[in-house]
């Protein structure tokens, strides 16, 4: 058996990810609205298990928000093809078919988005490098991957480091909204120059290190592995598989109607293939 | 010991691009095994330009253009039996300034020339998680058994004094444990030439010393290392040789013994060893007027500019691995007029307590007042009004895209119509008058430092707060620094400064006290 999983430390890498894309796979193979939040509350349950969730709530706010606004508003209000009219504003008309469409596209964007998070959240980006290079994949892949996973902390270490010096000088946060967002701008352009300066001077550094993946990487790190957490991975993956292809096939009758999809609340993972 | 140069550079000219004006001319150095060069020389005297160039950061073409020759000569290494065997002399690199020259391979190049630059944190990889990852990740990069790495990273650690914070994240650690971890990063693969870039900038004594005796040790294993600075400081009085540049030009090459003293030095902006006791300084133009107090309790008449009182604090357990209390219980009263200094090592929690004066920072328990008022509650841009603090990193304070408008910055607020005057008479004070329209990232360290300075001068604050304010400056720079300060205590303003130069505290401040153990000891 894998590790339990509120020990994240103690899992492969290549164990979090396998399940985060099987996760997402079969999720989106499954395409109910059941599942989708099942699988968002299971990585919220994750969350708070692993102590990520008072950095992982606030990500997903940011991201998935103004998504559902945008839904909402697309969907529920202008939706062509609803036919059921809850409410009619001549142009603009609620319909059924519209807000189910709306929650189903949110459903599942929001467990993309919690398992896509959850695991960023949660892996130790150098055992993901470290287990990258040694499957011979270019390094600079891995760092990338590292550095889009690490980027939230460092901007927000730097907009920190921003916000105190210009505070410093006189701004004052708080207040309303608009205050708010006015001091944000403020914030922006020098944010964006230091990022785009530091990434030239690290560049020629890493250039400078070896960093350039013309030669065999090896790794510091010794990331631990176990015959079960590759029987987990061999698994996930299969069962994700599968189950895009039952997908593809339009050979997935359980699911199909609204009175099914209780039973989608057993099976969180996707039906058993 | 061979006396072949290891490398060997001819800088005819070397200009950046949109920019006619050479950076650099007529240079030539000189790396030969085990000898450790010293280039000398002020702020923008184009010493990191020269750095970048010796470590292949800016040759073919990109960056600028460059005429001259960079010479290797790997065959020039002892063959010691743990280094790799070179390959031979290829000859002399030609650059003649034009798309045709030669590219220079960093990866390559760096196994031969280590280049530490000037702000180390950017050598660093920042996806390793630890100090020992991070140090790692130069031998990784070149395919390093893991045996033998874990071998090579308890070397380097050892002999940059890092063992004891191998498991630490790089991000937490403080500017000197940084600066020796960058230093170690650079050396781990043993290059036959090390060019550092300011390496004692911002170290206190332990971590100085911790970085002098790894160059020692890299000098004996036979490795030429190339110092740039602008300082005459220990590491540069033990060079063999030394080279001032000013202008952009060697002005004076000889030993220390030569050149000591020697009209060049003189004139450049090196900061030199007898300097900053033999300078006037703030302290004895205002020591009359304002007799300075010797504690918090002693009898004045003058209220306290600034009061803490019983101020503890602590970070959150597991963000910075300092200990439960970085101050405890510490109390401190400067009035109008006075300067106290606060010394003590790198990471005693100097940054953290100047970052109470203005509320950055909050105490745990006890109060911070200015002017008597307590700052509880009030948010630090209504505490600015009367407090400027200056960073210890200036590019951390610098955000606007002229010189001119980084001194505007919320000016307009507190000043008004004055606010232009007020921050071009600033910007006249600290010697930035005719560099208006600058970009404040395209100056100089120093200079970077002064225009902070003026950000804070121009707010005409009654208490200013600074954090390690002599880092990066060159003698010039102390000047207009050593000005200022008088010239702020004259108007009745209070000054507070944290830094590790503990003769620059004694020449400079009133009152010098040391933090240590979290709370604040007279000296």
């Amino acid at each position: 058996m894998p590790a339990p999983l509120n020990t994240p430390a103690a899992l492969n890498p290549l164990t979090t990810l396998a399940a985060a894309v099987a996760g997402a796979a079969i999720t989106t193979a499954v395409s109910s609205w059941a599942v989708s939040l099942a699988v968002a509350l299971a990585c919220a349950a994750l969350a708070v298990r692993s102590g990520v969730a008072g950095r992982l709530a606030p990500a997903a706010a940011v991201i998935l928000a103004p998504f559902w606004l945008s839904l909402l508003v697309m969907h529920g209000l202008f939706f062509p093809e609803g036919r059921t009219v809850l409410a009619d504003w001549g142009a603009a008309r609620v319909t059924a078919e519209g807000l189910r469409f709306a929650l189903d596209m949110g459903a599942r964007t929001a467990a993309y988005v919690m398992v896509f998070l959850l695991f960023s959240f949660t892996v130790r980006v150098p055992d993901l490098v470290a287990v990258m290079s040694a499957r011979r994949v270019p390094p600079q892949f891995g760092y990338v991957l590292a550095s889009t996973l690490t980027l939230a902390p460092a901007i927000s270490g730097k907009l920190a480091r921003i916000r105190r010096a210009q505070e410093s000088r006189g701004l004052v946060l708080g207040g309303g909204p608009l205050r708010r967002l006015a001091a944000v701008r403020l914030q922006m352009v020098p944010l964006v120059l230091s990022l785009i300066e530091d990434a030239g001077e690290r560049a020629q550094a890493l250039d400078a290190r070896g960093f350039n993946g013309s030669r065999a990487r090896t790794s510091y790190r010794d990331v631990p592995d176990t015959a079960a957490q590759r029987a987990f991975r061999a698994v996930a993956l299969l069962l994700a598989a599968a189950a895009v292809a039952l997908r593809l096939s339009g050979q997935w009758p359980q699911l199909q109607g609204p009175q099914l999809q209780g039973f989608a609340m057993l099976w969180p993972l996707g039906v058993p293939a | 010991m061979t006396t072949v140069a290891l490398l060997e550079a001819r800088i005819e000219a070397f200009s950046y691009h949109g920019d006619d004006a050479d950076v650099l001319h007529d240079v030539d150095v000189a790396a030969a095994p085990g000898t450790l060069t010293a280039v000398l020389g002020g702020s923008g005297s184009g010493k990191s330009t020269l750095g970048r160039l010796l470590a292949g950061w800016l040759s073919g073409g990109n960056s600028g253009q460059f005429r001259g020759t960079l010479h290797l000569r790997p065959s020039a290494l002892r063959r010691d039996s743990d280094r790799r065997a070179a390959p031979g002399d290829s000859g002399p690199l030609v650059f003649h300034g034009t798309p045709d020259d030669p590219r220079i391979n960093p990866a390559l190049w760096s196994e031969h020339v280590g280049f530490v630059p000037q702000d180390a944190a950017a050598l660093l990889s920042t996806v390793g998680s630890t100090v020992a990852e991070e140090l790692a990740f130069g031998l990784e990069n070149r395919g390093m058994d893991r045996t033998l790495m874990h071998a090579e990273v308890l070397r380097a650690a050892d002999s940059a004094g890092l063992t004891a914070l191998l498991e630490r994240d790089p991000a937490t650690l403080s500017g000197g444990e940084l600066r020796r971890l960058a230093v170690a990063c650079s050396a781990i693969t043993r290059p036959g030439v090390l060019v550092l870039d300011e390496p004692l900038g911002s170290l206190d004594a332990a971590g100085a010393a911790s970085v002098q005796a790894m160059v020692r040790r890299l000098l004996d294993s036979g490795t030429a290392v190339v110092v740039l600075g602008q300082a005459v400081d220990e590491l540069a009085l033990s060079a063999t040789r030394w080279l001032v540049l000013d202008g952009g030009t060697v002005t004076a090459h000889g030993t220390p013994g030569e050149l000591a003293g020697s009209p060049a030095l003189l004139h450049s902006g090196v900061v030199l060893p007898a300097l900053a006791d033999d300078s006037p300084g703030p302290r004895r133009r205002t020591a009359d007027r304002h007799p300075a107090p010797t504690g918090p309790g002693t009898e004045n008449s003058a209220p306290a500019v600034l009061e803490l009182d019983r101020v503890s604090f602590g970070y959150p357990a597991g963000k910075h691995q300092t200990g439960p209390g970085v101050l405890g219980d510490l109390s401190l009263a400067v009035r109008a007029g006075q300067i106290v200094a606060v010394t003590g090592p790198n990471g005693a929690g100097k940054s953290t307590l100047l970052r109470h004066v203005n509320g950055l920072l909050r105490p745990l328990r006890g109060a911070v007042r200015i002017e008597g008022k307590d700052i509880a509650g009030i948010p630090t841009g209504r505490v600015a009004d009367r407090v400027g603090l200056l960073f210890q990193h200036p590019r951390d304070q610098l955000f606007e895209r002229t010189v001119l408008r980084e001194v505007l910055f919320g000016l307009d607020r507190k000043s008004g119509a004055a606010a232009e005057a007020a921050a071009r008479a600033a910007l006249t004070a600290v010697g930035l008058g005719d560099q208006l329209k600058a970009h404040p990232h395209e100056l100089p360290a120093s200079r970077q430092r002064l225009l902070a300075l003026a950000t804070v001068l121009a707010r005409e604050p009654i208490l200013i707060a600074l954090d390690e304010p002599t880092v990066g400056l060159d003698r010039h720079g102390l000047v207009r620094l050593d000005e200022a300060l008088g010239a702020a205590a004259e108007r009745g303003a209070a000054v507070v400064m944290v830094t590790h130069e503990v003769a620059y505290a004694r020449a400079t401040a009133h009152r010098v006290l040391e933090l240590r153990d979290a709370t604040l000891h007279e000296v």
